[in-house]
C-alpha cells in the first residue's frame, strides 16, 4: 500500500530546522556580547577617574569572582537566591495567570482588581519586606512573599490584557466548529494570551531577581543579599561588585535558558512575518 | 426533506429588536442565500441559525448531520500553518491522528492548495490563499450542511468570481446545502437555488425567488439576464441596495 501522503517533512529536515534556529539565536548572543563589552569599557573608565576604592575594575571583579568560584561556600549562597527567585516567580506566575484570565474573562472581577491592583502598586516594596519579616522572619517565605507582591501586578495585567483582547472571531470559529467552554479557552483563549504574558513574565523575572536580593540583604536572610551586606561591613566593593555580577548572570542565565526558548518556539509565526533582512 | 427550518425567530440587542417573525427553511442538497441591504440582521440570524447566538424567540430544527461555517474574515489561528488550522477543526471532531493528515491532503488538493501553501503560517499566505484554507477547513469535516457569512465581501472581483466557483463545485458535487449570507445579488444568484430576501428592519423575510436549474449549469448570462431583471421588474428587491450607516449589527 501506498504510504499515505504527508504535509510535514521529513524528521530531518525538521530537525536541520530546528538546529538552524538554534544556531541562529546563539549567533545573535555576539550582539549582546558587544553590548557587555561597552559597558566593561565605561566601567573601566569610571575605574580609572576614581580609583580603586570608589569602583574596583573589571579585572579585579573578575579575578574576584573567580575566587569566589572556587568556594563551596559561595555557591551555597548564589543557589539559595537562585532558588528563592526562581520559586518566587514560579508562585508569581501561577496567582498571576489565574488571576489574570479569570479577570480577563469576567469584566467585573477586571472592575474590582483593577483598583486592588492600583494600591498594592502603590505599596513600596519595602513596607512589604518589614511585614514579611515580621511574619515569616529570614526565611525563605519572605522572599518569596516579597516576590509574589512585587511581581504581581504585571502578571496578573499581562494574563488579563491577553484574554481581554483576544480575537473573538476565533472564539466564534471554534465554537461553530464544535469546541466547548473549556476547549475554546485551552486551544484559542490561552494561546493568545501569549503576546502580553510573555513580555510580563520576562519583567517579572527580573524584578524575581531584584526583589530576592533585596528582601535578603533587608531581611538578614543569607544568600547573595546577605554576602553583599557583609561586603558593605568590610568596605570590599571589588567583592560587593562581584556578587551584583553573579545576580546579573543567574538571571541572564534563567531568562536566555527558561524564558526566551519558549517564548521562540510559541512566536515563530511573528519571526515568520518578518521579512527576511530583518530576523532578529 | 428540510434540513433547517428557523420558526418565528426573533432577536434583540440591548432592547432594540433585530430581528422578528423569521421563518426560513431549507431543503436537502439546496443552496439557499439570504439577502438584504447591511445591517438588518442577516449575520445574526446565520449566527442564530448555527448556534452560535441564542435567540430571544422561535425554534431551531437542524435535520443535518454536521455543519461547518465559513466567516467573512478567515479566522485562522496565525500561530499554526495552513495544515494545522485544518487539522484543529478534524481534531474538534474525533479525528485520529493518521486519518486527519490524508483528509488534510484530500482537501488541499480539492480547493488547489499547494503542499508550500500548507506549511506557512496565515501571514504568510495573501487573502485569498486565506479564505481558500478557511474552505478547506469548512470541506474538511464532511458537513452536510454549511454556514456562509458573507465570505468573500472582503476579496476582490476577480478572486470572489474564483471563491465562488469552487463553492459551487464543491457543494454540487457532494450534494451539501447550505445558507448563504450575502448583500450582493449577483453573487447569490450566481450560487444559490433559492434566494430569500430579509425586511430591511430585520421584519420577516418579505418573499422568495427560486431560480431556474442547478448553479453548477447556470451560464454568466442566465445569472445577469436574472438580475437585471430582478432589479428593475421585482418589487422584492426594491429596497435590497438601502444603507443606513447608523444601523449596528
Amino acid at each position: 500500500m501506498q504510504a499515505p501522503p504527508s504535509h510535514r517533512p521529513k524528521l530531518a529536515a525538521r530537525l536541520a530546522d530546528r538546529a538552524g534556529r538554534v544556531l541562529q539565536f546563539l549567533w545573535s548572543g555576539w550582539a549582546g556580547l558587544a553590548g557587555l563589552c561597552l559597558l566593561a569599557a565605561l566601567w573601566q573608565a569610571g575605574h580609572e577617574a576614581y580609583g580603586p576604592f570608589i569602583l574596583s575594575s573589571p579585572l579585579a571583579t573578575l579575578s574576584e569572582i573567580g575566587a569566589l568560584a572556587a568556594d563551596p561556600d559561595a555557591w551555597a549562597i548564589a543557589l539559595l537566591t537562585l532558588q528563592r527567585a526562581v520559586t518566587g516567580f514560579a508562585l508569581v506566575s501561577l496567582v498571576g495567570v489565574v488571576l489574570g484570565v479569570t479577570a480577563g474573562y469576567s469584566p467585573a472581577t477586571m472592575r474590582i482588581s483593577i483598583p486592588l491592583i492600583t494600591v498594592l502598586l502603590g505599596v513600596p516594596p519595602i513596607a512589604w519586606i518589614v511585614l514579611a519579616m515580621i511574619w515569616f522572619g529570614g526565611s525563605d517565605a519572605t522572599v518569596r512573599t516579597v516576590i509574589v507582591v512585587a511581581a504581581l501586578p504585571v502578571v496578573f495585567l499581562g494574563a488579563a490584557r491577553g484574554i481581554a483582547t483576544r480575537d473573538r472571531g476565533l472564539d466564534r470559529m471554534a465554537e461553530a466548529f464544535g469546541a466547548g467552554p473549556v476547549t475554546r479557552f485551552l486551544t484559542v483563549g490561552l494561546r493568545q494570551t501569549t503576546t502580553t504574558l510573555f513580555p510580563a513574565l520576562a519583567l517579572a523575572l527580573g524584578t524575581a531577581f531584584k526583589v530576592a536580593v533585596m528582601a535578603e540583604l533587608l531581611a538578614n536572610a543569607g544568600g547573595i543579599g546577605g554576602a553583599l551586606a557583609d561586603a558593605r561591613i568590610n568596605i570590599d566593593i571589588a567583592q560587593a561588585l562581584a556578587w551584583v555580577v553573579i545576580a546579573v548572570a543567574l538571571l541572564l542565565i534563567v531568562e536566555y535558558t527558561l524564558v526566551q526558548p519558549v517564548k521562540g518556539e510559541i512566536e515563530r509565526w511573528r519571526h515568520a512575518a518578518q521579512p527576511w533582512g530583518v530576523k532578529r | 426533506m428540510t434540513v433547517l427550518s428557523l420558526s418565528g425567530i426573533g432577536h434583540a440587542y440591548l432592547g432594540r429588536s433585530v430581528l422578528e417573525n423569521i421563518d426560513l427553511s431549507v431543503a436537502a442538497g439546496e443552496i439557499v442565500a439570504l439577502v438584504g441591504p447591511s445591517g438588518c440582521g442577516k449575520s445574526t440570524l446565520a449566527h442564530i441559525a448555527a448556534g452560535l447566538t441564542e435567540p430571544r424567540a422561535g425554534r431551531i430544527d437542524r435535520g443535518y448531520l454536521r455543519h461547518a461555517m465559513i466567516f467573512q474574515d478567515p479566522c485562522l489561528m496565525p500561530w499554526s500553518d495552513a495544515a494545522d488550522n485544518i487539522a484543529y477543526v478534524l481534531r474538534l471532531s474525533g479525528i485520529r491522528s493518521k486519518q486527519r493528515q490524508n483528509r488534510i491532503a484530500e482537501v488541499a488538493e480539492q480547493v488547489a492548495l499547494e503542499p508550500d501553501d500548507l506549511i506557512k503560517f496565515p501571514v504568510e499566505l495573501s487573502g485569498g490563499m486565506r479564505q481558500r484554507v478557511a474552505i478547506a477547513r469548512a470541506l474538511a469535516v464532511r458537513p452536510d450542511f454549511v454556514y456562509f457569512d458573507e465570505p468573500f465581501t472582503a476579496l476582490d472581483v476577480a478572486l470572489r468570481r474564483r471563491m465562488q466557483d469552487l463553492v459551487i463545485e464543491t457543494c454540487s458535487a457532494s450534494g451539501t446545502a447550505g445558507l448563504f449570507i450575502t448583500h450582493d445579488l449577483h453573487e447569490a444568484a450566481r450560487i444559490a437555488h433559492r434566494i430569500a430576501v430579509l425586511d430591511t428592519r430585520g421584519h420577516g423575510v418579505v418573499g422568495e425567488r427560486r431560480l431556474e436549474g442547478d448553479p453548477a449549469s447556470r451560464s454568466d448570462t442566465d445569472v445577469f439576464r436574472w438580475v437585471q431583471q430582478a432589479l428593475t421588474n421585482d418589487a422584492l428587491f426594491r429596497h435590497i441596495h438601502d444603507v443606513d450607516e447608523r444601523q449596528i449589527a
